[in-house]
């Protein structure tokens, strides 16, 4: 009997049972590619790889129990009335009959999310765990120009800036913002919450353009599962923090796109209910907006903002923040050290830089800020400001009691966690080289130079507290840094000796056995220079014998998995070469330029 | 006009009368309707009408300016009143009545006579008289001539026009309704209220009926659905980890995507910016080598632009999220160097031959094979330049050399120390001959050994004998000549035995000799494949034939295979038999080798690949654990091979060093090696004609 033969009656085993084809599956559950899609999309079930592809090699594979857990879902019914309730509604307008149609339009059928979250996230740590992919979509369509009759509503590209305004509110608040990154595509971010490592991409804030290049049904489908993902991830994390969700926002604030300012006010606000001395502003603030609602929610948003702007009017005052971080001391170090980077500092921010991404980082480090143009706590001639951010190619009225930064310095001190110098960011200046935080230098084997500096500040910093930027002692740290500079540097020289040590050592060993005599050829070779030659030949052939017998004991599967590692080794190693090589060309140009 | 009429009559009327002569008693009637047509005439033939009709003619005749109004009103009715004589209807009046006196009858029945025409002349010159002449048309029905008023000319000339003929009637007039709807109660119809509209309808009582159940029951809902709150907690406390469990399958989440390097910066180091040639490089790779992202720097914050590709890329991250088959693969992320397995330190494993030690130069041409006396003070060598040399190992010097004349494939020196007697396949036939070491008792007694008598040529009939063994006058020892050529030799450790192989002997290619005897036989009918080398066992009566892939194992005391290793080896080369017995080593030539347990099994215990060329000889160690292949490429490996007495435990093998010093010569390297039967030494013959011993 031939192999393939299957006796009629007798049921398919293996891969065959196992696995079926998309085709098979679309038509097993009896939809349409498009909801088998949506389907898979929402109840996040993928292809599978089966050992032997039954039906042949360019199909995709499902596994029957995926497709089983897709017939059993009652969204697939859902799908279903869906499309009967549009048919219904074409029938209603091809018979003219627009009150039945618009009857119709009145009660769609709906269906929820909520139950796939739970079912594909049963514990909150996996949730996060895969927020990545959900934050970056969200952030992009936060970015899409919202207009009318383009493809995709308005109403949810609001939905997803409120629902990223919420998020970064609740990093911002909680101070779990680690590291950022401005890249070409945009501007990363990386966040810790609850021991999990999030990362997510926001576009520059520029309009994009909607390309054709993309299926948009595919893509709001994701964001349909990531929106509700993230209402309910915020829900969770708001709640953890005692505040109420969704926030109630101030709608002036809102108008004036300080979307993100206003929530970290709800937030505190929902953190200090009340504050007996502020109660007297209140009613005077009350009397002020007559027109807008006594709701307590929104008082106690007043009472918010006015606890925000009032100790930032007072000099000296501390900012509510900082006063929660001397309460908590059970603390983890790190959020600590997140919290106090710009305790003291006070940051204005001029029109031209990107307002949105520093009014999350600054207050996510401790920092207060505040920006030109309406609705901001306080204005540029406030005396306190330490910082204004400025990205123009001159300024023309200077303050002579702050100092004036380009926005990467923001940036580039928060990915080392210390408030570096700001001689290199002045306005005007081209700014340093901008430094992935996410590439581990020893690892990929190349370190920029300005790596080197900024982990310079960094260990200066660990041992003393960095000075204020134009202290004094500044030069002081300089110098300290350097003197620790150059105890790396020779203690590096010292491996270098050790390890030349060791190779003349190998060396001797392999020319004394050629001869058999070592002292004899010590002797011998120590006057002969042109003997060198050779003998770094044999050194590198008898490196080279001592791999390869190795390598003939080694089974083939375990030789072949070597030399793929080999193989990628080396490319890694072309590739720190060709950085060197670069390098060695860009310096050498601009020392022929400068003479 | 009148007048004109009188002459027209009056020329008309000697043909009329002449036709109504004899009809004149008929006639009254013809001239009353000729004379009552002519409406202005005043004759007295109008008294002939009836009185009203006489009056209006009168009336008309009056005066001709006032006659279009009085015509407009009257002409009706006068034509009503006089109405067409003729009575007989819209007959065919050329045909009926052609040939007939009269054209029809009046209302009394009384014929109407036919009246001529007037001639054509007349008609012309009426016309030429008289102005109005057009104005009388000839009536073929009624058969008299009318004269039209100006009215009826005008009626006609309108219609001609396609108007309305009279000239006071409006075709469009304003629409007057002439119903009154203001203030009349009453409908148009009078029919009285059917029943329908007072009785209650029956299919609308079962709607509402209908409607009413479906209310009770729930099924209408006339309240808008309650907004639920979109967001609450959804998840509760995670300590229940057991409720905490995905369902189903198992879950294999997506790769994160890739975290940006330095190179994605808006403003990167100077060495990750490609020059403009490497960019332009890109353009000649393979679309799916090319680097997805260029790195560019821009000089300030303000200047980076929207990135194009944002939507793109995060549609193809949904792509994948979706659509990519996930499968669970393991990463190695280990030092490629932690594969290799734990060998002990070389040092541990000391004594080994590891550098060139001496140089034995005197050979002419490649030096094919070698052979170390069992003493170890003395290596016979034979070349392809016809030479056999005997050589002292200490020394380095050339004993012996035996010009033998053509090329030595293989040597063997006896391993019996009281036998100094070298075994050498020359050109195709095997010559054993006196080493011409050793004391003189031995030389005696080697001599004598070597001693055959003629051989009387054995009556096989037509088949050639397999070998004969005859004096080799020149060297004064012994020539067996082979049937076929011989390829190798091979002593048995007593030195009395010794084995050649004819490849190409089929039935006969693996012979026996016995010495003291000289005497030849060949035990092995059937070899599965061409023999390469064959050995004898170094203890038991045993022996092992090597072919192309296989290793036979006979009991020569039986006389039957044994075992049959399998090699799963392209073709082997050459073969070696540790000390103990029960391993074997197998030299290929795709440069692999093979070590065989036999206790342990027929294939391979372990396969090396170390030579990239061919394998040429193998060989252990008689004392220490080592053993050593030679090949092509020039090199010498030397390897540890542990036996241990304890039969569970499987044989240790370490590659220990490759010995490297000859050169190649016509693609050719290493051709044998040989250890030192008592020293962890090693003699490798190449082909560049040198000897060379290594050592420790």
């Amino acid at each position: 009997m031939p192999k393939h033969y299957r006796p009629a009656g007798k049921k398919k085993e293996g891969n065959a049972a196992k696995y079926i084809t998309r085709t098979k599956a679309v038509k097993y559950l009896q939809i349409s590619l498009a909801v088998f899609r949506k389907l898979c999309i929402l109840k996040g079930v993928f292809p599978r790889e089966p050992k032997k592809k039954v039906e042949g090699n360019h199909k995709t594979y499902y596994h029957m129990k995926d497709i089983a857990f897709l017939a059993h879902d009652p969204l697939i019914e859902k799908f279903r009335e869906i499309k009967v309730h549009r048919k219904k509604v074409k029938k209603a307008y091809a018979k003219k009959n627009r009150d039945l149609a618009d009857r119709l339009l009145n009660r769609p059928p709906t269906y929820k999310l909520d139950r796939l979250i739970i079912e594909r996230y049963p514990s909150f740590v996996d949730a996060l765990r895969d927020l990545d992919d959900c934050l970056t979509m969200v952030h992009l369509f936060a970015a899409l120009p919202a207009i009318e009759g383009e493809r995709v509503q308005v109403q949810r590209i609001h939905n997803c800036r409120r629902l990223s305004h919420e998020w970064q509110a609740y990093i911002s608040r909680t101070n779990s913002l680690r590291k950022t990154f401005i890249s070409v595509k945009g501007i990363y971010y990386q966040a810790e919450v609850q021991g999990q490592k999030i990362t997510w991409l926001t576009p520059h804030a520029l309009q994009q353009v909607l390309t054709d290049d993309v299926d948009f049904n595919v893509m709001l489908t994701f964001l349909e599962f990531y929106e509700t993902l993230l209402g309910f991830v915020n829900f969770k994390l708001y709640h953890s923090i005692n505040v109420n969700y969704p926030p109630i926002l101030d709608s002036r604030l809102e108008a004036l796109s300080a979307e993100l300012y206003a929530l970290s006010r709800y937030m505190s606000s929902g953190r200090l209910p009340g504050n007996p001395e502020s109660n007297g502003f209140i009613e005077d603030k009350e009397t002020e907006n007559d027109k807008e609602s006594s709701k307590t929610d929104e008082s106690e948003l007043r009472l918010a903002q006015l606890q925000h702007q009032l100790p930032a009017n007072e000099p000296g005052a501390l900012m509510h923040l900082v006063e929660e971080s001397t309460a908590d001391d059970t603390e983890e170090e790190s959020v600590k050290e997140c919290r106090t980077l710009f305790k003291d500092l006070k940051f204005y921010l001029s029109r031209e830089v990107p307002r949105e991404s520093l009014l999350f980082i600054i207050p996510a480090f401790g920092g207060t800020v505040s920006w030109e143009g309406e609705g901001a706590p306080f204005d540029e001639t406030d005396q306190d400001i330490t910082h204004q951010i400025v990205d123009r190619p001159t300024q023309s009225h200077v303050f002579l009691s702050r100092q004036y930064v380009q926005p990467q310095w923001i940036f580039d001190c928060v990915n080392i966690l210390r408030v570096i110098p700001t001689d290199d960011y002045i306005v005007g200046r081209v700014p340093p080289p901008h430094l992935s935080p996410f590439v581990d230098n020893d690892q990929e084997g190349h370190m920029p130079d300005y790596a080197v500096t900024l982990e310079r500040y960094k260990s200066a910093g660990q041992n003393q507290v960095m000075p204020l930027p134009g202290d004094e002692d500044l030069g002081n740290s300089i110098v300290e840094a350097k003197s620790e500079h150059d105890e790396f540097a020779k203690k590096k020289r010292e491996l270098e000796k050790q390890e030349k040590k060791y190779h003349d050592e190998l060396k001797m060993e392999i020319e004394g056995t050629t001869f058999s005599n070592l002292s004899n050829k010590k002797a011998d070779s120590a006057p002969d220079v042109a003997d060198e030659d050779e003998t770094q030949a044999a050194v590198e052939q008898a490196e080279k014998d001592a791999d390869d017998i190795a390598k003939s004991v080694v089974s083939r599967k375990k030789r072949g998995l070597m030399e793929a590692m080999k193989i990628s080794n080396d490319r890694k190693k072309s590739k720190v070469e060709l950085l060197k090589q670069r390098k060695k060309a860009a310096e050498s140009s601009a020392s022929a330029k400068r003479r | 006009m009148g007048r004109g009429e009188e002459e027209d009559k009056a020329v008309l009327s000697p043909g009329v009368e002449d036709d109504t002569a004899d009809l004149s008693a008929d006639d009254s009637p013809w001239s009353d309707s000729a004379l009552s047509e002519g409406e202005d005439d005043d004759e007295a033939s109008l008294s002939f009408e009836d009185s009203g009709e006489g009056s209006d003619a009168d009336s008309d005749s009056d005066g001709l300016e006032e006659e279009d109004d009085a015509a407009a009103e009257e002409s009706d009715s006068s034509e009503d009143e006089v109405a067409p004589r003729n009575t007989v209807g819209d007959v065919p009046l050329n045909t009926w009545y052609k040939d007939e006196e009269h054209i029809g009858y009046d209302i009394e029945g009384r014929k109407i006579k036919k009246r001529d025409r007037d001639g054509r002349i007349e008609r012309f010159l009426s016309s030429q008289d008289n102005k109005d002449d057009w104005r009388n048309i000839w009536d073929y029905y009624n058969g008299e001539e009318v004269k039209i008023t100006k009215e009826e000319a005008k009626i006609i000339s309108r219609l001609m026009k396609g108007k309305t003929p009279h000239a006071n009637v409006d075709p469009y007039p304003d629409y007057v309704d002439w119903f009154e709807y203001a203030d009349k109660g009453h409908p148009l119809s009078n029919a009285p209220e059917p029943k329908r509209r007072f009785v209650p309808s029956k299919w609308e009582q079962k709607k509402v009926v209908k409607l009413v159940r479906a209310i009770r029951k729930g099924w209408i809902k006339f309240d808008k659905p309650k907004d639920e709150p979109n967001y609450y907690l959804l998840w509760g406390d995670d300590t229940d980890t057991a409720d905490n469990k995905r369902q189903g399958l198992s879950y294999i989440p997506a790769p994160k995507p890739n975290l940006p390097g330095h190179e994605e910066s808006y403003n990167p180091s100077v060495e990750y910016i490609p020059t403009q040639e490497e960019i332009d490089k890109y353009q000649l790779m393979y679309e799916e080598d090319r680097p997805k992202f260029i790195p560019r720097r821009f000089e300030s914050l303000r200047s980076v632009p929207a990135y194009e590709k944002a939507l793109r890329e995060g549609f193809d991250r949904c792509l994948d999220l979706y659509l990519c088959p996930r499968t669970r693969k393991k990463r190695i992320n280990i030092d490629p160097e932690s594969l290799r397995p734990k060998l002990p330190s070389k040092k541990d494993l000391r004594p080994y031959p590891r550098t060139c030690y001496l140089e034995f130069k005197g050979h002419g041409g490649p030096v094919t094979s070698l052979s170390v006396e069992t003493t170890g003070q003395w290596i016979a060598s034979g070349s392809s330049d016809g030479t056999i040399r005997v050589w002292e190992v200490e020394t380095g010097r050339c004993l012996k050399v035996f010009n033998v004349g053509a090329d030595v494939h293989h040597i063997s020196w006896n391993p019996s120390p009281e036998r100094p007697i070298l075994a050498a396949i020359v050109g195709r036939d095997l010559l054993l001959l006196n080493a011409e070491v050793g004391d003189e008792e031995t030389q005696v007694r080697t001599k004598q050994l070597l001693h055959v008598e003629e051989q009387t040529p054995e009556d096989d009939g037509d088949k050639k004998p397999a070998v004969r063994w005859v004096k080799n006058e020149k060297f004064d020892g012994i020539t067996l000549i082979h049937h076929r050529a011989a390829s190798t030799v091979e002593w048995h450790s007593k030195g009395d035995y010794f084995t050649t192989v004819v490849p190409t002997g089929e039935s006969r290619a693996v012979l026996l000799h016995q010495l003291s005897k000289k005497h030849s036989h060949h035990p092995f009918r059937k070899l599965p494949g061409l023999p390469v080398a064959a050995v004898f066992h170094p203890t038991q009566k045993m022996f092992f034939v090597a072919t192309k892939k296989f290793v036979q194992v006979y009991d020569l005391q039986k006389a039957e295979v044994v075992k049959k290793l399998e090699s799963g080896l392209r073709e082997i080369s050459s073969i070696s038999i540790h000390p103990g017995g029960d391993n074997v080593i197998v030299g290929s030539k795709d440069g692999k080798l093979c070590w065989f347990d036999t206790d342990l099994s027929t294939r391979p215990y372990k396969m090396l690949k170390n030579h990239k060329k061919d394998i040429t000889s193998v060989t252990f160690h008689r004392r220490y654990p080592l053993f050593a292949s030679s090949s092509e490429d020039c090199t010498a490996h030397v390897f540890h091979g542990m036996v241990y007495a304890d039969l569970n435990q499987n044989p240790l093998i370490v590659p220990l060093e490759i010995l490297r010093g000859h050169l190649s010569s016509d693609r050719r390297g290493v051709l044998d090696c040989k250890f030192h039967p008592r020293q962890p030494w090693l003699f490798t013959a190449g082909a560049d004609s040198v000897i060379r011993l290594y050592c420790d």
